[in-house]
Parts: C-alpha cells; structure tokens; sequence
C-alpha cells in the first residue's frame, strides 16, 4: 500500500497519526466518558431484549402507572405498555436507521463531494448545483413527502434522511480535495501514472480522512435527531416502537404521564451528546492545534 | 549624556508557557536607543527580534507569552509596570510598528481611510472630518497616488505594496517617537520592497522619529540604519554601529551572516568566493536550557568553554560589543 | 451589481422550478396510482373523482406535457386543492403562513442575537464560566431533539409552573382586540419560540464563540492594538464586524433547517402554522397540502437567502467588488 505512506509526515516522533491521535483521545475524559455511554446503549439495544423479555408492544400493567409503583421500573404508557421495554426495544430501531442513514449520509455526501473537488470545473458546477439545491430544500419537509408517498418502512426512512442530509458532507469533501489535489504527492502519484480512481480513492481519500470521520461520527447523532422528528410525527415503521414514536405516541398524556415522554426523550438525548463528546473528542484528537484554544 | 534615553530596555526576559513550562525565548536583552537614532535588529527567524518588538508596545500574546524579568524604559517610564489603559496612550501615538504581513495587517471591513483616521480620532481628538484630511495627507504623504480618492478603498482593493504604505501611514500618523518595523518587505515582491525602502529613507529625514528596522537581511540593516544589534536564540551576541560591523564582524555567527551577502563587484586580484553558509540550525528554545554558548553546535571555532560557559557580553570600543569567548580571550 | 443581482434572482427562481420538478418526479415515482397519491389514500376518492382528476391532470399524456401542464397550473397559482378542507392548497397555506414566519424569525433573531453576545463575550476569556457554559449550551441544545425539549418546557412552564400557555397562538375564549389581541398572541409565542430558539442558540453561540477566537488571533486586530485603541473599539468595532459574517452565512444556509425545526415545534404546541398543517397533512395523507407546503418553505429559504445576500453586501465590502 503505497497510497497510505504518501500521507505527510507531520508528527514529529515516527507514530503513525491514527495512533497519534487515539493518544490524545484517550485523555479527553468527556469524550471517554461518552465512548461509554454509546457503548452502554449498544449492549443494552442488542443484548437487553435478550435479557429483560417483556414484550414491548402489549399491554401489561394498568395504564399511566408512574415510575417505581410496579414491577415494570420505568412504569407504563397510555395503553399500559412497559417503558423500559419500549425504551430497550426502541433502541435497536433508533440505531439501526441512524446508523444506516449516516452510512448513506456519508457515502453520498463522499462520492459527490469527492468528484466535485477532484475534476472541478463542469462537474463541479452541476454538482454543487445540485448541493445547493438540496440545502434549500426545508430537509424535514422533504423527509416527510419521501416517507408518506413511499410508504414508512425503516428502509425508506433511513433513505429519506440520508437523501436530505449530504450536503454539508460533499462541502467539506470537497474544499478537503480541492486542497489535496495541488499538493506535492499527489502529483507525484499522478506523474507516475495513478488514474483518476486511483487518486481519488487511494491517494486523496485517505489525507482526507480526519475531518470526515469527524463528520461521519456527528452524522449519525443527526440521522438519530432526524428519524426521533420523523417518528414523532407519526412517520415511523408501524411495526416498530422507536424512541421518537414513543414521545409521539404518549404527547397527549403529559397531563397525566410525563414519564412517558422523559424517559424515551433522555435516550435521544444521552445517546446522540455521548456521539457528539466523541466526535468533539476525534475532532481534538486530529487537530492538536486547535484544542490549546 | 544629558536627558534621558529615548528607549532602554534592561534585562529584558520573555516567556512562553509550553507544556506546563515556562520557556524563555528571550532573555537578558538590554539596549539603548536614542531620540533620531536607527537601529538594526538581524537575526533568524525565530531568534526572538519580533517578540522582542511586540513586547516594547506591551503586545506579547499572553498567554501563553510574559514579560518575566526586566524593564523597558520609555522616556524613563517602565512599560512593563505601565497598565493597558497607560498603553493604549502610548500604542500608535509614542511608539508604532509596521507589521510583516501587509496583506492581512489592515481589517477587511473599513476603508483605509478610516483606518488611518481612527487613530488621528483616538489619539489626538480629532474631530471626524479634521481626521479625515489628516488621513488623506498621509496617504500623500507616503506616496500613494491620488489620495482622497484612494482614501475611499477598501484594503482588498490595493496591492502588497499599496497595503504596506498604508500601515506606514497608520504608523506615522501621530508622529510618532518611535517607529518600529518588524520585516516590513519580507512580504513584498523584490522591485516593490526597494520602493518601501526608499520611502523609509525619505520619511527618516521627515519625522525625525527613532525607527527599530527589525529583519533578518544585513544588506537592507547597512543602508538603512546606524547600529545593528544581532540576536541568536534569544540573546544579543553583537553590537556595533553599521559601518564598523560590516566591515569587521567579531562573532563567527555574525561573521558568517556578512559573509553571506552576496557581493557584486570583487576586487580584481580576487576569485569569486562560494557563498557562504552557517551550516546547523537555529536551536529551538527547549534546547537553550543546557549551559554553554547557544551557537556553540554550530560553530567551527568553537572551544571547550563555549560548551560549558555561556559567554557574556564584552565592549570592544567604539560603542561595539560581542558576545563570543574568543573576543573575550584575545582581549585579555 | 445589478447584473449580479440579477443573476441571484433566476437563481432562485430556477431552484423553485426545480423543486416542483422534484414534487412532480416524487408524485410519479412513488408506487400506486398517482392520483391515488394526489387525492390521498381516504375515503372520499370516489372512481368518479378519481376519473375526473385523471382527464384533469391529463394523465394519459406523455410524462413531459404533464410536467409542462403541471408547472403551468403552477404559474396560474394553482396548487391544486386539498380534499380533506375542500379548500384550494393557496388559500390554506396563506391562512397560515403568517403564523409560520412569526414564530421562525421571533426565534432565529433572538438566538443569532444572544448567541453572538455569548459567543463574542466567551470568545474573551476562554477559560471563563460563560466559555464553559457555551460549550454545554451548545453541546446540549446539539444533542436534544427539538420537540422533546418543547415538551419538557410545557411541563416545567405550563403545568408545573402555570406560566404560559401550552398551546395554540391566542385564548379561545377571549374575543380581545386590537393591542390585547397582540399580547394575548406573544404570550403564546413565548414558548414555542423560546424552544426555537434554544436549539439555535446553541449552534450561534458556538459559532460566532469560533469565528470571535479565530478574528481574534488576527493580524488586523493586532494592527488594531498596536493603534492604541481602547479595547471596546478594538472588540466591537474591528472584532465583531469580521466575526458576524459567518453567522449571517449560516442565518442564510440554514433556514431550511430553521423551518424543519418549527414544523416540529408547532406541532408540539398546535400553534397554526404551516408545520402544524404539514403534520396534519400527514395524519390525513393530504399529499397535494403538504407539497404545496414544501414547495412554500422552498420559497421562505430562498427568499431569506437573497436577504442574507443583500445583508452580507452590506458587511462585507470584499463581496460587492466581485
């Protein structure tokens, strides 16, 4: 692999910058502290229904029983659902289509902005064309219009958001190619003969590569937000309980259950601040610089 | 000597807190200048000449930066112990500098006029309209084309030269007591620096102020100025008015400096001589806490004592002096 | 200048036409029967009506005279008619229009103005309280789901502390006019607003704190203090300037997201706007409402695009030279 030893030597001491800047990661405590708690919620979405098996989607106790007054610790919903196991199986959704719309996020927002930067000129202008038109859309209005007419299965839903939510992704790939691409080692690639693929994969891609992990890992906590305001709505997968849907689902009770909106609107809330500790933390990790600030 | 010295700075120390440490990046620097007087400080980059100026406006980024020891007498005043609101008169009105970076030096979003005119507002109370002909007068007066007109540009409508004498008409503005100039051509294309040049040569005789030309080009110290004082790493290593010094350097770093001007007309008898070169590097501070002379690394003469002794600064008359035990010991 | 300008305006325009091209693509893409998406999936789609709007909307024709029929009802004003109101989409989206920009602007204004101040005073002394609380403001109003926080504000402000109403934008019962009509409503836009604007302060204080460090560092505000001014003139009258225009940038950039964040927080609060109807449009898969309000939105970024532009001139002297 050629294309990863043409990365600048920066560091001073012979450490590759990955493990550079997991050194400096690991002495950022929020960001520790927030690798932790995504960690906690990944085991407790994948393993919890495993372990704690209440169904998700029945009725089991008297309805609007507060918090701690049953068995069920978290108490229950308008239709005496389980919280706690709404908030576990919720998870598993919440994750799986924020996940799957920052991969889409990140792969669109990559491929445009990588070609727009890279061959400049005519493809650039079409396709920054085509950026700006999509950050004039009202990106939750638009959502919504995709997801009603196609029907809201997980897949459309992390489709819609991935769809809407690229542009700041090919912006940034852009000015970060546009500014590798005069750089000194990839015209040497290029004067040995690397094509266009090459380069843009193998060469430039991986320089690039700190700020857009950054941006992917932000992404997904965006995706999360994004298909939380889709699903409270009222435009989630029937078959699914999210977090989102839960706050929807139990909105007009608050008078009498305003555990049935804190709790699931806490995970949201914790799930995508421990994303963005760690992605504040990489940001820092990558730029030493910028932290003394 | 009668009156006081215009500026004397005494045991001058500088700080920059890195990583928990207190590194000094300039240290026991004193000199005097006189009311007119011009001097030369030369050094590499990274000697300590540009913060060394900062610090006589009271501009050392802090932090990370301190003024740890010393003080820097301005008409007698220490501008060490001075507050902000003491030098904020000072800044601009008693003392000024002219930055390296004509091309960002000046604030996108006002006029150069303006620019000019806030000062004359600030310092002086002119009325609005009063500092605006003033503005205009010193744009004439530094040499740029049809001022009253030009007074209405913003600074991305002039070139690196243009920009730079409109900083010196910034700087001149109050009349200043002192000018100092941090490498103020270094940005600039050859042609045009030899036209800022020439400009300061002029407004040397017109404003009668004392100008510190801050650079690290020996060539442009011995047309413009009467002393030179050479830093490395952090200390003075030699002083001396102009003509003397560049005649006869004492320290082999200085030696080797006047030996790298390149000299167009030889004498007949003699073969072109290759360019000289210092050959190392400059030491970066961290690496100024072992005891001996800084530039003992790289200098061929260099002794056993240059390695254990840092060497202290000893007068060869005629106002000159250098830091270098060889001089030292030819002396004794 | 002018010619500039110009060239802004067939922009917009150009990307309002290409966002009903994308209403008509998403309409025909979409599985079933395209009427059957227009009228919606309720009940009242009769086979007549159903016959009726496929011979009105000619859709036995070639894809492109449709397109070319639609854009032209489009011209005329016609945005089709909404089935569940029996009202043409227009008059609904007039009707609650005005509620929409209400609450945005009252929220986007009041967050990019303290959102500055914070930013501008944190940016000073960094390592300060108010820098720490930038930081967790904006960490905060980063991670919260918009809706979520509005709920929570009901329960702390409405319920808990019967401070403000929780929802709709005036008192049903009061038949109040004139001056206590305009009360009666801003008291009712305080907390959707407020909501608003928490999620927008966090991303302008955080802003303008980064742009007020960076212009900070700068040359010029070292020219500045080398002039001998007084650290006021040198803070608002050098720093600040230079450190609002990425905030005006994003004010403008943003806007699609400022209405997707208030379509959510009407909801939350019934007030009567156009996210509100979407949401309703939603429920009752009103489609032709809910393009029609989306096609609007378009129209609101675009429109507050060329604002920011306009502004922008006016604080950056570099773009008017261009």
């Amino acid at each position: 692999m050629t294309a990863t030893s043409t990365t600048p030597a920066s560091a001073p001491e012979a450490v590759s910058p990955g493990r550079q800047a997991w050194r400096m990661f690991r002495q950022n405590h929020s960001a520790l502290f927030g690798l932790a708690i995504i960690a906690l919620i990944v085991l407790a979405s994948v393993f919890g229904p495993y372990v704690y098996t209440v169904p998700p989607r029945e009725m089991v106790w008297m309805p609007l029983t507060p918090p701690g007054e049953s068995e069920y610790l978290l108490g229950t919903d308008y239709l005496g659902r389980d919280l706690l196991a709404g908030l576990i199986n919720g998870g598993r959704v919440t994750l799986t289509v924020g996940l799957s719309a920052a991969v889409l996020t990140v792969l669109i927002g990559i491929t445009v902005g990588a070609l727009a930067g890279f061959f400049g000129g005519r493809v650039d202008d079409v396709l920054m064309r085509i950026t700006e038109f999509f950050q004039v859309l009202p990106n939750l209005l638009f959502a919504m219009v995709v997801v009603m007419l196609f029907s809201p299965s997980l897949l459309n839903i992390a489709v819609a958001i991935g769809v809407v939510s690229w542009t700041s992704t090919a912006r940034l790939t852009r000015a970060e190619f546009m500014r590798l691409r005069e750089m000194e080692f990839v015209k040497a690639e290029r004067s040995i003969g690397a094509g266009n693929a090459r380069l843009i994969w193998r060469v430039i891609l991986p320089n690039a590569a700190p700020p857009l992990i950054v941006v992917a890992a932000l992404s997904i906590g965006t995706a999360i937000l994004f298909e939380a305001g889709l699903s409270f709505l009222g435009l989630s997968d029937p078959n699914a309980t999210s977090w989102g849907r839960m706050i929807g689902d139990n909105r007009p009770y608050i008078l009498d259950s305003s555990w049935g909106v804190t709790f699931p609107g806490l995970c949201i809330f914790l799930t995508v601040l421990a994303i963005s500790l760690v992605g504040d933390g990489l940001n820092d990790a990558f730029n030493p610089k910028l932290r003394q600030r | 000597m009668t009156g006081k010295k215009l500026l004397s700075v005494r045991n001058l120390e500088i700080t920059f807190r890195t990583e928990g440490e207190d590194i000094p990046v300039v240290r026991d620097l004193s000199f005097d200048l006189d009311h007119g007087d011009t001097l030369g400080i030369v050094g590499e980059s990274g000697c300590g000449k540009s913060i060394t100026a900062l610090s006589l406006l009271g501009l050392v980024p802090s932090p990370p930066g301190r003024i740890s020891k010393g003080q820097i007498l301005f008409e007698g005043e220490d501008l060490v112990q001075a507050g902000e609101r003491r030098l904020n008169q000072v800044r601009g009105n008693d003392i000024s500098m002219v930055f390296q970076e004509p091309m960002t030096s000046l604030n996108p979003v006002y006029t150069i006029g303006e620019q000019i005119a806030e000062t004359a507002r600030v310092h002086f109370g002119l009325s609005p309209a009063k500092a605006w002909a003033r503005a205009v007068e010193m744009l004439d007066l530094v040499g740029i084309p049809s001022p009253d007109t030009r007074a209405h540009d913003f600074p991305h409508q002039l070139s690196g030269g243009m920009r730079q004498r409109v900083m010196i008409a910034i700087a001149l503005v109050c009349e200043p007591k002192l000018l100092i100039a941090d490498e103020p051509t270094t940005a600039l294309d050859v042609t045009v620096q030899a036209q800022v040049f020439d400009l300061f040569q002029e407004l040397k005789q017109k404003i009668g102020a004392a100008i510190i030309l801050i650079t690290h080009d020996i060539g442009v110290v011995a047309q413009m100025t009467n002393r030179v004082m050479v830093m490395y790493a952090g200390r003075k290593i030699e002083e001396g008015p102009v003509a003397e010094f560049i005649r006869d350097p004492r320290h082999p770093y200085t030696r080797g400096l006047v030996s790298c001007i390149p000299r167009l007309r030889l004498p007949p008898d003699d073969h072109p001589a290759p360019l000289f070169e210092i050959p190392g590097v400059v030491p970066s501070p961290w690496e100024l806490n072992r005891p001996g002379c800084a530039f003992a690394p790289r200098c061929a003469r260099a002794m056993a004592r240059c390695r254990t002794e840092n060497p202290v600064l000893a007068p060869l008359g005629d106002g000159r002096a250098a830091a270098c035990w060889l001089e030292t010991e030819a002396a004794a | 200048m002018l010619k500039g300008s110009l060239r802004k305006l067939l922009n917009a325009l150009l990307l309002m036409i290409a966002v009903l091209v994308l209403n008509f693509t998403l309409i025909h893409i979409a599985p079933g029967d395209p009427v059957e998406a227009l009228v919606g999936e309720m009940g009242g789609a009769t086979p007549e009506l159903i016959a009726e709007l496929r011979s009105r909307f000619g859709l036995d024709q070639p894809l492109y005279v449709q397109l070319g029929t639609y854009l032209g009802r489009i011209a005329q004003g016609d945005f089709g008619h909404s089935l569940y109101y029996d009202q043409p989409v227009t008059a609904l989206i007039a009707e609650r229009i005005g509620p929409t920009i209400l609450l945005v602007t009252t929220a986007l204004f009041s967050a990019i103005a303290l959102g500055t101040v914070l930013g501008v005073f944190s940016a000073q002394r960094r390592r300060s309280v108010l820098s720490h609380l930038v930081t967790v403001i904006s960490l905060a109003g980063f991670s919260a789901p918009v809706f979520w926080v509005g709920i929570m504000l009901i329960l702390l402000l409405s319920v808990s502390v019967p401070l403000l109403p929780i929802s709709g934008m005036s008192s049903a019962d009061s038949a109040a006019s004139g001056l206590f009509y305009i009360l009666d409503v801003l008291h009712h836009l305080v907390l959707p607003a407020l909501t608003l604007a928490l999620i927008y302060l966090a991303f302008y204080s955080r802003l303008s704190r980064a742009s007020m460090l960076e212009v900070l560092g700068s040359d010029y505000i070292r020219t500045a203090r080398a002039k001998g001014l007084p650290k006021r003139m040198v803070i608002y009258k050098h720093a600040l300037r230079n450190a609002i225009l990425p905030v005006v940038t994003f004010a403008g950039l943003q806007f699609g997201q400022v209405i997707s964040g208030a379509v959510l927080v009407e909801t939350v609060f019934a007030w009567p706007g156009l996210g509100t109807l979407a949401f309703e449009s939603i429920l009752r898969r009103d489609t032709p409402t809910l393009l029609g309000i989306l096609f609007f939105s378009a129209v609101m970024v675009v429109v507050m695009n060329l604002v920011t532009d306009v502004v922008y001139r006016r604080v950056d002297p570099r773009i008017k030279a261009r």
